[in-house]
């Protein structure tokens, strides 16, 4: 690394007032009690884990942070491997839970080569495999001694899982499968961990028996050797080059020439082939990993607020220790403004930091409602009930619970990823030039998140099936035979007003507000109904619709979550009454600024009148950004998020902004090791050391 | 990588039907004239002179961009600087002129560490030396006997030019200036060029002069603002910064890998008289007495020349995105349509999905809005520019104005437009074969640089509302003497006797004095706000910031119009289909402004009800023409660097070469057990990677 600078420059200091000083004042001015209100968010337990795991791993060599962004693709890779190696070492040392993996991982902040052996192939083994397979496969996956991936995804295809090309052909002679390639177009691809790392897969390819297709199926395969870590023969494997984040993890490509594995390497919980009859034995409960789905986008959402609360972190400290300019109207012996007093930048930052509340208590809503109908499917699935579970398609009253959930998983993941990613982009650039340097700690962050808006099914894909949900439950509804869920009840309640019209009071009371978002959804899903049923227009031709009608859905349920949570006994509880009156205010930001950014929406609905939409946007929303400023930086602090988790000078904890900044581009910045010959003529590259050929 | 296996894997096809057939199709379904498209665009002169430098930079391995997005940062530097050279070398061997020399950066794509040598440090020796200086410095300047950069924002100070920390102070005694960095946040910030590569630098520091002599017998100084200076920084022998002055690199960012932004402070460093840029203003070396320049609009200059290019560039930039996700998008297929099976039972084109359309067709008709105005916008800075050297000031400051609301709208355009692109495809547009990764991270400085875009929309509103005062005071035969004074002059005129709204949808004229009417009618409201109701301005920066943008739309939207009812090149069939890139922007436009346009009673309400409908009924009409469309833009296979996004159409076989034959990390095997160490297997390295640490 560079030499440290001379004595003069050390001795300099940012110009006062300090980043420090300035961030005390922040602290100063508002009440928020943030340790309550961080264990509301949060919980003790999980604080006080982060804060023990924290102590392990920061001194630790191997987790240093500070060269992440100069390294090329082939030694990140390296690095990162063996931080993955060292944290497994921890763990067994430290007998971890898998909470505490999991946060520890978290706050590496970086995706590792286990990573997919960590989560998805353990959980397909565990929840698709029999018990027999469980002993051939998940004990040793456990113990990693066979390492795994999970192989879904092709070239070819992604979100049209029915369109893979990998066939698995039943050979009932000697009880075999062949697994096969047959085109380019069928290699896996971003098989996340495959890359360099495992050395089997759990592949998805289209079961064939007797030239018939049973579709996609999952199977176990060995992709390389257990002692040289070489492919196998006929099995093609590497990484799929560099992308656009996740560069520490070793997505891979997959090819497979007529391979054969063994009758027990089918996955056969739920499917099977029999072996004597070479039959095929159809799924008995489908339902299961459609919950997994739920499950998994259930925490999509809660994460998203966690994601987004990292970037509006750094953005709302940076933007309070950033000055520049003096207010035109302000006397002219006033310092430089605060640039969070800027209400172009308060109207960026804090709608983004409401937002951050609002999906945390939508997602933490969501893991709530799963968690009751998991219990209340396993009671279902006592003798003499219904044993089959519902698909979207269905609304029969004993499964309405996990349809609704699952529909409504569907549209959230969409929303609250979108939010959260685009969210941090408009952190990075409120945070002004230094936003786009690295040591900001928010572009990284961003690139690594991005994959969460395609996958666990694409964004735009997904807005399908809650559309098509909205529309059967319309259907339902007309034809009197409403299920008991909230979808039906607001659809209903559309219905029955709909002649009399709406008038919600949004300005004064919040439950209205929810009203209003609730209306709109209606009006929206009837609209859709209208053009599809009586129009008859094609499915295709009413995407752009349908990408609307979930959003707006999307958006009524957070609304509606947000305001139960901040309504809730649970809440009054744990705070005080000012701070709860803050989290109202959130609540209402939130909920008005969404509001009149859909304004065309809420105004052809009837929901509110011109009136009430120009008086959202003159009055009520600016009082808000008044009302929340002065506790922004109180208001992120309680999300707890370490410094070194954050890795950012320009959201450090104690606002030593420029110090930092300076600090690592002087001594931790390895392009100043060197010193170049600048002349074009000199074809040498470097004065201080023989140009490198290996460009 | 192991080799045992290639025979199979190179006998593999893509399913049916493969990328190079269906591009074949989708061309020949459309009428739409490419050549004649991109003679209108660019001219034959571009087109000549990108396939003869094309040609000459292909055969030099160094320009090869096959594994660049693999290395670190002092690499990827090293390969910047190694490539800039390179092409300074060929353009005297080539003899290649200035459009030549532009032509093969823009090809290559790489951020120079020459850059600001060319451009800013150039720039401003050109505006703002004396006739002695010009001589002196432009004479080491072209001849590369010095290599400079521009030092103006610092660590504490970007957009608030007017609060820099550096300061020159003047010494009598010795008649040399002393720069002087008070503080750690005065150091130099962000500058371009200046991290490793240049011998010498511009310097924006803070100007004070001796003013009276205190009680105490100390000097007290008087500051006169920003002021230009040029100096060494760097030793002519050894390239170490000189005594009394630290300059590094700044580190990693975003993107602009291959570029050294650095910090720079000074510690008491002298420097002579002549180091002051006095073009305009300057200090008497004799009396230290201070010459203030005659109009402030001169220090604008060189901000404005770099916002020049800015709508030029940002067509082109996300003209490469919308190539790329329009072909891969009408050779991506996924799902079968229920409704409509296509023909031979494939899989529908995602391009056809609406929820696609809706994301890139617009985007496609932006780029070309785009070019219009930024046509437009050359001819204007040349006709200001020779009325600057003429002595005339004045227009200066309206193309500031226009230029920084042009440069927020139309920078953020396309930033987010490539960023829409790269998502509009899914998984693979994550990829580095998607080639939009590093062309994103490049373009996302954009903005935040030269004006950061919430800030200096500011300046147009600033402009437009100085505009309504002049003629809201003015007597009856006020006379415009723009565009901007008559739109709004006709509507003062007019808004008294309650305009009708328009029918935008049978004429397309109606559709720019819709535009006119929304921004003129923002216009007077921003200046009721801040004039009758008093209100500060702090707090309508958010309707300002709003403002600018309505009027920097409407300047597209008329200039798209006038540009296209003028042409008679084109043919009419290619013409039309331009129409509807046209309709389709703006109504895209307006869709997004629906409250504006209503209150503003610019379209009928019927109208603003039916435009989402309107619009997808344009895109279903655009859809056949959508990749002859990006095919005019005339973006070569080398500067896309897709594979997504090729001419040919053979996508998946580029991205399987790509991460089969081009990606280092396939030469190492890894150990993968965590209870070892060892990294790479049977190296034995007990994880050797972190001793480096």
């Amino acid at each position: 690394m560079p030499s440290p600078p001379p004595d003069w420059v050390k001795a300099l200091k940012p110009s006062g007032p300090q980043g420090s000083e300035l961030l005390q004042q922040e602290r100063a001015q508002s009440n928020v009690n943030v340790e309550k209100l961080s264990e509301l968010l949060h919980t003790k337990e999980a604080l006080e884990r982060q804060k023990s795991l924290l102590a392990l791993l920061e001194p630790e060599k191997v987790f240093d942070k500070s060269q992440n962004h100069s390294l090329g693709r082939v030694e990140r890779l390296q690095r990162s491997l063996g931080k993955a190696k060292r944290l497994q070492q921890l763990a067994e040392q430290h007998k971890w839970s898998f909470e505490e993996l999991h946060a520890a991982n978290e706050l590496i902040g970086e995706p590792t080569p286990y990573g997919l052996h960590a989560s998805m192939f353990l959980v397909t083994l565990r929840e698709q495999g029999t018990p027999e397979q469980h002993k051939l496969f998940l004990e040793r996956a456990e113990k990693y001694e066979i390492i795994g991936c999970y192989a879904q995804t092709e070239l070819g295809h992604g979100s049209n899982v029915r369109g893979l090309e990998t066939t698995a052909t039943w050979n009932s002679s000697d009880k075999t499968f062949t697994i096969n390639s047959p085109t380019l177009t069928a290699s896996k691809w971003w098989i996340g961990s495959l890359g360099r790392t495992a050395n089997h897969a759990v592949v998805m390819a289209q079961l064939y028996i007797d030239g018939k297709n049973y579709g996609p199926h999952p199977f176990v395969v060995q992709v390389r050797d257990l002692e040289t870590h070489q492919p196998l023969e006929n099995v093609y494997v590497g990484d799929i080059g560099p992308k656009f984040g996740y560069n520490t993890m070793d997505n891979g490509f997959l090819l497979f020439n007529n391979v054969k594995v063994p009758h027990v390497n089918m996955l056969a919980r739920f499917s099977r082939i029999d072996k004597e009859t070479n039959h095929y034995v159809k799924p008995a409960m489908p339902s299961l990993v459609f919950g997994t789905l739920t499950w998994v986008r259930s925490n999509i959402v809660l994460q998203a607020g966690g994601v987004l609360a990292r970037g509006v972190t750094i953005a709302t400290r940076y933007c309070a220790v950033r000055r520049q300019f003096q207010d035109r109207d302000a006397d002219a012996h006033a310092g430089e403004n605060q640039v969070l007093n800027y209400k172009m930048v308060q109207i960026r930052l804090l709608p983004l930091l409401a937002s951050m509340y609002a999906l945390h208590f939508t997602g933490r809503g969501m893991m709530r409602l799963y968690e009751q109908n998991q219990s209340r499917m396993k009671a279902a699935n006592s003798p003499g009930q219904d044993s089959r579970g519902a698909g979207p398609e269905e609304l029969r009253a004993g499964a309405n619970l996990l349809a609704d959930l699952h529909a409504t998983s569907c549209g959230l993941k969409a929303l609250a990823s979108t939010t959260a990613g685009e969210g941090l982009e408009i952190c990075r650039r409120a945070c002004g030039g230094h936003g786009y340097s690295s040591y900001s700690g928010i572009g990284a962050w961003y690139s690594d998140y991005l994959p969460t808006l395609t996958w666990e099914g694409d964004n735009y894909m997904l807005t399908q099936q809650v559309a098509r949900y909205l529309l059967k439950s319309a259907r339902a509804v007309l034809a009197g035979k409403a299920a008991g869920n909230d979808t039906s009840q607001i659809l209903q309640t559309y219905l029955d007003r709909r002649d009399k019209g709406a008038s919600f009071d949004v300005l004064e009371e919040d439950k209205d507000i929810v009203a209003a978002f609730a209306w709109r959804t209606a009006h929206l899903t009837f609209e859709a109904l209208k053009h599809r049923d009586a129009e008859q227009r094609s499915w295709n031709s009413l995407l752009v619709d349908f990408w609307r009608l979930s959003t707006a859905h999307s958006q009524y349920l957070v609304v509606k979550n947000f305001y139960e949570a901040v309504s809730s006994p649970q809440l009054s509880a744990a705070l005080d009454p000012e701070t709860k009156g803050l989290m109202h205010s959130l609540f209402r930001l939130y909920a008005l600024h969404t509001l009149e950014r859909e304004a065309a929406e809420f105004f052809s609905s009837g929901a509110v009148t011109v009136r009430q939409i120009t008086l959202t946007r003159t009055t009520a929303v600016m009082k808000l950004l008044d009302e929340i400023r002065p506790h922004a930086v109180r208001l992120v602090d309680a999300w707890a998020i370490s410094d070194w988790q954050l890795d950012s000078s320009l959201g450090r904890y104690d606002g030593k902004v420029y110090e930092d900044l300076f600090r690592r581009a002087s001594e931790e910045n390895p392009v100043n090791d060197l010193v170049f010959d600048p002349y074009p003529w000199n074809s040498a590259l470097l004065k201080n050391e023989p140009a490198k050929s290996k460009l | 990588m192991s080799d045992h296996n290639i025979d199979w894997v190179d006998r593999l096809k893509p399913a049916a039907p493969d990328g190079a057939t269906t591009i074949t199709t989708e061309r020949s379904r459309s009428n739409l004239d490419v050549d004649s498209l991109a003679q209108h665009l660019l001219g034959t002169d571009f087109l000549e002179r990108q396939d003869r430098i094309l040609a000459q930079i292909k055969l030099d391995p160094l320009f090869s961009k096959d594994r660049q997005a693999n290395l670190g940062r002092p690499e990827r530097y090293m390969l910047g600087l190694a490539r800039s050279k390179r092409m300074r070398q060929m353009a005297d061997r080539y003899n290649w002129s200035e459009e030549d020399y532009e032509t093969a950066k823009y090809l290559v794509d790489d951020i120079s560490p020459y850059q600001l040598h060319q451009t800013m440090f150039r720039q401003t020796l050109l505006e703002q030396t004396s006739p002695e200086q010009k001589k002196y410095w432009m004479d080491l300047h072209e001849s590369w006997t010095i290599v400079g950069a521009y030092a103006q924002t610092e660590l504490g100070h970007g957009s608030n030019v007017s609060g820099i920390e550096l300061i020159a102070r003047w010494d009598p005694k010795t008649k040399e200036f002393i720069l002087h960095s008070p503080t750690l946040t005065a150091s130099k910030w962000w500058n371009g060029s200046l991290g490793r590569t240049a011998t010498h630098s511009i310097v924006a520091a803070q100007l004070l002069l001796p003013d009276v002599v205190d009680g105490k017998g100390e000097t007290v100084y008087k500051s006169y603002g920003p002021h230009m200076f040029v100096t060494r920084v760097r030793d002519p022998e050894t390239h170490k910064p000189l005594p009394g002055i630290v300059i590094g690199d700044i580190g990693p960012k975003y993107g602009y890998a291959s570029m050294d932004n650095a910090y720079m402070l000074f510690n008491n460093f002298r420097i002579p008289h002549n180091a002051m840029l006095s073009r305009y203003s300057r200090v008497d070396p004799e009396t230290g007495k201070y010459y203030k320049p005659e109009n402030k609009a001169v220090l604008y200059g060189s901000m404005t020349h770099a916002r020049k290019r800015i709508t030029m560039a940002a067509r082109l930039a996300l003209a490469r995105a919308v190539t790329v996700a329009v072909r891969y998008c009408s050779i991506r297929r996924q799902f079968h349509d229920k409704e409509a099976r296509s023909p031979g039972g494939y899989e529908t084109a995602v391009l056809d999905y609406p929820t696609v359309q809706i994301r890139l067709l617009p985007l496609l008709a932006t780029s070309y809005a785009l070019h219009y105005t930024g046509e437009r916008m050359g001819q204007i800075y040349e006709a200001t520019r020779s009325n600057v050297d003429g002595g005339d000031l004045s227009s200066l400051i309206d193309l500031h104005s226009l230029s920084s609301g042009l440069k927020s709208l139309v920078s953020e355009l396309a930033a987010n437009g490539i960023e829409t692109c790269r998502r509009s495809m899914g998984g693979h547009g994550y990829g580095g074969g998607s080639g939009l990764v590093q062309l994103n991270a490049d373009y996302l400085a954009k903005p935040t640089v030269e004006g950061d875009n919430w800030m200096i929309t500011q300046q147009m509103a600033r402009y437009l509302i100085k505009k309504v005062t002049l003629i809201s005071c003015s007597t009856t035969n006020f006379v415009p003497s723009n565009r901007t004074e008559s739109v709004l002059h006709e509507y003062y005129m007019t808004k008294s006797t309650d305009p009708k709204p328009l029918d935008i949808f049978s004429d397309d004229g109606n559709i720019v004095k819709a535009f006119e009417r929304r921004a003129a009618y923002l216009s007077f409201e921003a200046h009721h706000a801040h004039h009758v109701q008093k209100r500060s301005w702090k707090s309508l920066l958010i309707q300002m910031h709003q403002l600018s943008h309505a009027q920097s739309e409407m300047i597209l939207v008329h200039n798209f119009f006038d540009s296209l009812t003028a042409d008679t090149t084109l043919p009419p069939a290619t013409r039309n289909i331009l129409w509807l890139n046209f309709r389709l922007f703006a109504l895209c436009t307006t869709g997004k402004s629906t409250r504006d346009f209503a209150r503003a009673s610019a379209v009928l309400e019927t109208q603003l009800d039916a435009i989402p409908d309107t619009i997808v009924n344009i895109m279903q009409e655009m859809r056949p023409h959508a990749v002859r469309l990006v095919d005019a833009w005339s973006i070569p296979d080398y500067l896309l660097d897709s594979a997504l996004g090729r001419s040919d159409g053979r996508v998946y076989e580029d991205l399987f070469n790509r991460a089969h034959r081009l990606n280092p990390l396939n030469t190492l095997t890894f150990n993968p057990d965590y209870r070892t160490d060892e990294l790479v297997k049977g190296s034995n390295d007990g994880g050797a990677i972190l001793s480096k640490l």
